[in-house]
């Protein structure tokens, strides 16, 4: 007597156990990944989508640090396109006034009275020069704290800000200056062709309209030709801004089509197909309870139940 | 010699009573941890006949010679190497698993997003002392998520190197109590029989408890075993070509020291001890992951450290001075930040004015930061963790079924089934029986001639 084909009783319940025990465990992680709704609970369940899970939240928080960069420039760039709207209405009216000016019918006391308004055109120039930006720093400075300009005692006013606007990251390895500088915005080439800018080319023209005399006249018709080439500068950097605008919103466009491509992929990657899911979970309760009664047919079968009676 | 049916049927009845004592007794242990299933091996009695009459008939029943103890050494050597190495592998997902979680649930990926997402913001206003704050409050958050991890490592280290400290004392408590049962075999080996499997009940019962020992000595340790002619085992620890662990009677000590990284050398006497199973294999195996990992936490937390500084250094802080190093320490585990002042972080380009709005130096950090990936770094480092925890589990799963199933061929061979015990019963049973009823026959032919020579 020493060949046994059947397995020992100890061994059919431990086998029992151990495959019950499996079932169970296998219910159970599939009931957790759909009421988590994640297809993992921890890394190691899938270690490959886990890492590519992490890069793309890591991603949507850098994403929404460079929406927030790209809102702040585009109101920053806007900001400075409606100050330079204001500078070029205040530079046609002082065109206008300089047109008057420079006809021969005017007397000295009426030039005088135009280059009061366009002195007072000058130092609304300066203010626009020197506006703020939401961070309270010099809109047309480069970012610098204060003003972009200080005025000397002759009414002449030097740039102080910093040589370029400061640049921001705004996704996708892109990268946008917010703004222009005074420069960039007010310099510009005058009727005899030296270096200078709008604010001091009307600061000029009003001590000579206001001055008199007979050079008032030749500082008006000159003064036409300056002003034109001003309303030409800032006009142009207006140009660079808007198309600055425009390519702000197009990148934050881009960055929102990433953004959804992200989401769809971390639904894809991390979520839980629940369909599937509750397929797979009736097919296990059926199993577990299959082998359930299973367990309690077999182990009611004894050769002691029937002997003896 | 002429034969006595009335002590034959004696011996059968003897015999018959034996073997169900013994069925008795198989019943009684079906669910006995390490027990063997025992039969009575029977022996035909007859006596030789003598020379001077050829074909003489003279029989004596039958005698028990022995218990069989019915064990296959190949298979208990198969289901005690799987179990070893099941074990084994069990103790390294384990240990992998503390690992894993202290590393993920640290937070630090999230925590360095965090601190370049606040950098990032900074730009948007580089003198803007709340955007400041946020990033030092960032970076003491990253320096925190990293010391937690830190000491989540530690802690896991120090109990594997508990686990492997008392996995020894219980090698070394099973090993002495082996050495005492192999002299108890030693003593008893008087009364063996040429065939190993055929022993008294007693022997049985120590060899039971032999096997039981070594089952349990290579679920720490996998084991490499030597059974001798008079029942004790030699045993060998890590395999045949390891340092002798038990031999007869005596025993040598194992030793753990604990290596300056953290792992766990074993040591017989002066010779090293490479475990291939057991708990103490995975144990040892999850150390020198875990080691791993520590030391790429600490490079890189490190180097964020040394980048951060560095740039810190080109720079100029708010109040218009050189800018100071931001953090302190080289490891995860003493990573901190070095100041509280929001000023001190260097945004504008060296030389700058005091309160300058200027950035160079706070997008270089940010590039920097970025060519130095530590996000990327850190997910490779919870990677290789969590792809380590998988194939670990993976390769116990295979082990579990390769354990299972050679548990079960060994218990379908030397384990009691219920079943049959009671069919041995019914059968023992009808074999008294039946002895009973020849010495009913012998008495009846006794009587018959008793009545002949009598009238």
């Amino acid at each position: 007597m020493t060949t046994i084909s059947s397995t020992s009783t100890s061994a059919f319940y431990t086998t029992a156990s151990a495959q019950l025990a499996s079932l169970q465990q296998e219910v159970d992680s599939v009931d957790n990944s759909i009421s988590t709704g994640n297809q993992f609970t921890t890394a190691s369940q899938d270690p490959e989508a886990a890492a590519q899970m992490r890069m793309l939240q890591l991603q949507d928080t850098e994403a929404s640090a460079d929406t927030a960069s790209s809102n702040a420039a585009s109101a920053s760039l806007q900001l400075a396109d409606s100050t330079m709207t204001s500078m070029i209405n205040d530079i046609n009216q002082a065109r206008e006034l300089t047109t008057q000016a420079a006809t021969g019918t005017l007397t000295d006391a009426e030039r005088a009275s135009i280059g009061t308004q366009i002195a007072q055109i000058q130092s609304n120039m300066i203010s626009l020069a020197n506006t703020r930006d939401a961070n309270g720093n010099a809109l047309f400075g480069g970012g610098v704290s204060g003003d972009a300009y200080t005025t000397d005692a002759s009414g002449n006013v030097t740039y102080v800000g910093a040589a370029t606007s400061p640049t921001l990251p705004i996704g996708g390895g892109q990268t946008v200056q917010t703004g222009v500088t005074g420069p960039e915005v007010l310099d510009m080439t005058d009727a005899s062709g030296n270096q200078t800018n709008v604010i001091n080319t009307l600061g000029a023209l009003a001590s000579a309209l206001q001055t008199g005399g007979s050079s008032a006249q030749s500082a008006a018709s000159s003064a036409l030709t300056s002003l034109s080439n001003g309303l030409d500068a800032v006009t142009t950097a207006q140009t660079v801004i808007g198309s600055r605008e425009a390519w702000l919103s197009l990148n934050a466009q881009n960055q929102s089509a990433a953004s959804t491509a992200r989401a769809t992929e971390e639904s894809q990657v991390g979520d839980t197909d629940v369909s599937t899911a509750a397929i797979k979970l009736q097919e296990l309760t059926t199993a577990l309870q299959a082998s359930q009664a299973c367990f309690v047919r077999l182990s009611s079968l004894s050769l002691f139940n029937d002997l003896g009676s | 010699m002429s034969s006595n049916l009335l002590s034959i049927a004696a011996s059968g009845a003897a015999a018959a009573e034996i073997a169900l004592d013994i069925t008795g007794q198989n019943i009684a242990n079906a669910t006995t941890q390490g027990y063997v299933r025992r039969s009575a091996n029977d022996v035909e009695v007859a006596s030789a006949s003598s020379w001077s009459t050829a074909n003489d008939i003279s029989l004596s029943g039958v005698t028990v010679s022995g218990v069989v103890r019915n064990a296959d050494p190949f298979l208990q050597t198969e289901a005690r190497n799987t179990a070893s190495n099941t074990a084994g592998a069990g103790a390294t997902v384990s240990g992998l698993t503390d690992v894993e979680t202290a590393v993920e649930d640290s937070g630090v990926f999230t925590a360095i997003g965090t601190f370049q997402t606040s950098l990032t913001t900074l730009e948007q206003n580089p003198t803007d002392t709340s955007s400041r704050a946020t990033v030092l409050q960032d970076g003491q958050t990253m320096a925190s998520a990293f010391q937690i991890a830190a000491q989540g490592l530690a802690s896991t280290q120090s109990g594997l190197q508990g686990e492997v400290g008392s996995g020894v004392s219980q090698i070394n408590t099973l090993a002495s109590q082996l050495a005492t049962i192999n002299s108890q075999l030693s003593a008893s080996s008087g009364g063996a029989s040429a065939n190993p499997a055929i022993t008294t009940s007693d022997r049985a019962s120590l060899m039971d408890q032999r096997d039981s020992l070594l089952d349990q000595i290579s679920q720490f340790g996998n084991v490499a075993t030597t059974i001798q002619t008079d029942g004790s085992v030699n045993v060998n620890l890590g395999g045949v070509s390891g340092p002798p662990l038990v031999t007869g009677g005596t025993t040598n000590t194992l030793t753990a020291t604990t290596n300056a990284d953290g792992t766990e050398t074993l040591m017989v006497g002066n010779a090293t001890v490479s475990l291939g199973g057991g708990s103490l294999a995975g144990n040892q195996s999850a150390l020198t992951t875990l080691g791993q990992i520590s030391g790429k936490l600490d490079s890189l937390a490190a180097s964020i450290a040394t980048t951060v500084n560095t740039q810190q250094a080109q720079g100029s802080d708010l109040d218009g001075n050189s800018g100071a190093p931001l953090f302190s320490g080289t490891t995860a585990a003493t990573l901190t930040m070095a100041t509280t002042d929001p000023s001190a972080i260097a945004t504008a380009a060296a030389g700058s004015a005091a309160g300058s709005s200027d950035s160079t130096n706070l997008t270089a950090l940010t590039s920097a930061i970025g060519t130095l990936g530590p996000a990327s770094t850190m997910n490779d480092i919870l990677t290789q963790v969590s792809g380590a925890v998988q194939s670990a589990t993976t390769t116990q799963t295979t082990l579990q079924t390769l354990s299972s199933a050679a548990a079960a061929s060994l218990s379908a061979e030397a384990g009691v089934d219920l079943n049959t015990e009671a069919v041995n019963l019914v059968q023992f049973q009808q074999a008294f029986e039946a002895s009973g009823k020849v010495m009913q026959t012998a008495s009846d032919i006794f009587t018959a001639i008793y009545n002949l020579t009598g009238t």
